[in-house]
């Protein structure tokens, strides 16, 4: 290489870096959405009387009603949940907050079918009561609302810890700490807790599992049997996705102008205040609160546990679970892996506001706040084509899918912490002769190690709780483990299903502790 | 002598904001220049503009006879100028050995391991802080810190080095200390430098020249006897006025003391 070329290369070197990271995440999350519109819209267009005929858009209201309930309850339950975690001296706080927050790294599928094992008719509480309330809309808002209500309650408490603390200590001046919390703290958190709404939303909207699983129709599973049940109808399911386009849109504005870098400051590492609040008298009561979320969190856990031991299902799992927990495992931590590499460097640009770093983030969000639907659609429509049978055909397919939907992840955990990098620690690497690549490989990669490996195990978790998006389009024995429990569901004995549950479970929890292991803080 | 770093007509915006405006400034080599200025004057602006890390919209920065950045152009990326800055928030990489510190950037530049290693012993002798190769900046003192940044900075050995306020936060006996250093290791080393600071006394216990930029502009250049003689404007006339108030309290007390004695 001649040496113009060379200096040149040097000299560009952030922006060469930057524009193969923006290039692999727009072939994973942007030309999606393009192959769907560009494609599929005349399609679209001639098929688009199946969207009124067949009932698809009371489906469509009924799904945004529902979600917009698990939202509001969600809410409901986490704020308190997030003000007691993250400001009080509530008894018990370590453990009972892990178990309240452990079933938002499970699919909601798996959940339902633990409260199925205790409020079903053969159900360890159950009767035909509590069946018929749990097979119903009630139902579906229940078991969902409390499967995200941990998303905001750490968001919340994550949130309230990052205010400054004079805020708070004016108010407590001249007011009560009840005043102080409810009219200081949460407006002053309002990022964390609207990020919250969006994404229980987003999730909520897309979820397929659960109302499945409890036997109600939404939208999502209207495509989903128009892909592969008894429906099929491919035509129409684009048709059905293509409007859920400007409802994506809609959900990356709101994020926009109510989240955007403030997540920053939600997910930010920073050193987080010891004072807490006294409940006083309240004490018991609060605490008695949080158990009991904790136990509601484990209480279908347990139940499939129950259920796996007493059928004897943990001794058929091996022959029924075949790959599937490799194919997940492996799928989702190269697709981590993945995340955390453009995270590093479209997360770097939207820190530093470089030019076009904005796109690529709202690029990322998008994918994210996309129904699975819509994002899993676009998927099959650009890679399911014979020269990219090697992917599609593959678990290459199920990586693509996972780094379209969750690279917002890497992007914005660590965009966060090099957000609170003085730029000075950057500059002064860069004055004594460092390139960009070295910089961001020598100086932010090892300063940030340990929240980068957080970046990467939450990237993990989310992958392998993954079933909306990989139920689309799994390939020929290449399913994850979710996807294997969904099918296996229909058909399977209880207590082997109930088992692989528990495989799951127990799966999630083993890369959680490893990782928070390995990420402990170390004294230096 | 020769030009070691000059800028020429450089105009900086930010925001649509005027930052420098058409700044001429020239630093000779082995010629350390104060660059003095009220807060949000542009001084470390000047200082970003010869780093490389801010574009001038118009206007020429040179190194030596080479042009590194033309009229809105970066054509020499910062790593590539053989520059070195001290921050006021000295910046150490905290992951890093006070070895890992100074190293990183001779590493960077392929100079092999036991060189650097020499290199390193050397500087870090030189400073005094001889056997804290192994320790880590959150185990030094504030003082040590701040040695480790300008070893850092020395260690390059630079074409010339930025100094932006590193001594602003310090009290006054480390302060004093710490530029009886300064002085003693440019005069050593020849070193070309520009010292950001907007305290006379300070500029004058270093520096040849001193420069004093006022929203954006350089009002005036020399020597303290040039400024003392024609104060261009009001401000250069206050610090004047405020050394000379200075000296002539502690030439005061100082005939208190020996009064008493």
């Amino acid at each position: 290489m001649g040496r113009p070329l060379r200096a040149a290369l040097r000299r560009h070197e952030q922006e060469l870096v930057l524009a193969l990271a923006a290039a692999a995440l727009c072939t994973v999350g942007v030309a999606p959405f393009a192959s769907l519109l560009v494609r599929e819209g005349t399609a679209w267009l001639n098929a688009s009387t199946p969207l009124v005929s067949s009932g698809a858009l009371s489906l469509l209201l009924r799904s945004l009603v529902l979600s917009a309930l698990v939202t509001l309850l969600a809410l409901a339950l986490g704020m308190p949940l997030g003000v007691l975690v993250g400001r009080t001296d509530v008894r018990g706080l370590w453990p009972a907050s892990l178990l309240h927050a452990f079933p938002a790294f499970l699919p909601p599928f798996l959940l339902a079918l633990g409260w199925f094992h205790l409020f079903g008719v053969s159900g360890l509480l159950g009767s035909e009561a509590t069946s018929r309330a749990l097979f119903s809309d009630v139902g579906v808002v229940f078991v969902l609302a409390l499967a995200f209500t941990p998303i905001v309650t750490c968001l919340v408490a994550l949130g309230i810890q990052g205010v400054d603390p004079g805020l708070e200590e004016a108010a407590r001046v001249v007011a009560k700490p009840s005043r102080v919390v409810t009219r200081i703290l949460i407006p002053a958190a309002a990022p964390a807790w609207i990020l919250a709404a969006i994404v229980i939303f987003t999730l909520s909207f897309s979820e397929l599992g659960v109302p499945m699983f409890l036997r109600v129709d939404t939208f999502p599973a209207a495509v989903f049997s128009r892909l592969g049940g008894v429906d099929y109808a491919p035509g129409e399911a684009l048709a059905l996705v293509l409007p859920l386009v400007p409802f994506a849109l809609l959900l990356l504005a709101a994020e926009r102008r109510f989240v955007g870098t403030r997540s920053y400051a939600v997910f930010g590492l920073r050193s987080r205040r010891q004072d807490r609040l006294g409940l006083g008298r309240w004490r018991p009561a609060a605490s008695a609160a949080l158990w009991l979320a904790a136990l509601l969190s484990v209480a279908p856990i347990a139940a499939l546990a129950w259920r796996a031991l007493s059928g004897g299902g943990l001794a058929e799992a091996g022959r029924w679970m075949g790959r599937a927990p490799w194919n997940s495992l492996s799928s989702s931590a190269v697709a981590a892996t993945a995340i955390v590499g453009i995270g590093l460097v479209v997360g770097h640009a939207t820190a530093r506001r470089l030019r076009g770093a904005a796109a690529l983030d709202s690029a990322a969000v998008l994918a994210f706040v996309a129904p699975a639907a819509v994002l899993g659609i676009g998927l099959i429509s650009l890679w399911n084509r014979p020269a990219l049978q090697w992917v599609y055909g593959s678990t290459g397919i199920l990586v693509v899918g996972y780094v379209a939907r969750y690279a917002v992840i890497g992007v914005r955990t660590i965009g966060s912490l090099i957000a609170q990098t003085p730029l000075h620690v950057e500059e002064a690497a860069a004055a004594a002769g460092a390139g960009f690549w070295r910089r961001l490989t020598r100086i932010l990669l090892p300063l940030h190690a340990r929240g980068v490996g957080f970046a990467w195990l939450l990237a993990l978790v989310f992958c392998l709780r993954d079933l909306e998006l990989a139920v689309l389009y799994y390939p020929p024995g290449g399913e994850p483990l979710t996807v294997r429990l969904f099918t296996l569901e229909a058909n399977g004995p209880e207590s082997v299903v109930a088992a692989l549950a528990v495989v799951q479970v127990t799966m999630t929890a083993a890369v959680l502790g490893a990782g928070g292991f390995l990420l402990r803080r170390r004294a230096t | 002598m020769s030009t070691a770093l000059a800028l020429e007509g450089v105009t900086l915006t930010y925001r649509g904001q005027t930052v420098l405006d058409a700044v001429d400034l020239r630093v000779a080599s082995g010629e350390v220049l104060a660059l003095l200025g009220p807060s949000a004057s542009g001084k470390t602006s000047v200082l970003r503009v010869a780093l490389g890390f801010a574009v001038p919209r118009a206007g020429t920065v040179r190194l030596g006879e080479r042009i590194v950045s033309r009229d809105g152009r970066l054509l020499v990326a910062p790593e590539d100028r053989g520059l070195a800055v001290v921050f006021q928030d000295l910046a150490l990489w905290p992951h890093l050995t006070v070895e890992g510190n100074l190293g990183f950037g001779l590493a960077a530049r392929g100079v092999p391991a036991r060189e650097r290693a020499e290199r390193i012993a050397a500087m870090l002798g030189r400073v005094g802080l001889a056997g804290t190769e192994r320790r880590f900046p959150g185990e030094l003192s504030g003082g040590q810190r701040q040695r480790v940044a300008i070893a850092r900075a020395l260690v390059m050995e630079p074409r010339a080095v930025l100094l932006d306020e590193p001594l602003a936060n310090v009290d006054v006996d480390l302060r004093r200390e710490l530029l009886e250093l300064l002085r003693e290791l440019f005069r050593e080393n020849g070193t070309t430098v520009i010292h950001v600071t907007h305290d006379l006394r300070e500029a004058v216990a270093v520096a040849h020249r001193i420069a004093v930029i006022e929203a954006g502009r350089i009002v005036q250049q020399g020597s303290l006897g040039d400024l003392r003689r024609a104060p261009a404007t009001p401000f250069v006339r206050a610090l004047i006025e405020d050394l000379e108030d200075r000296a002539s309290r502690v030439d005061c007390a100082e005939r208190e003391s020996g009064r008493r004695s």
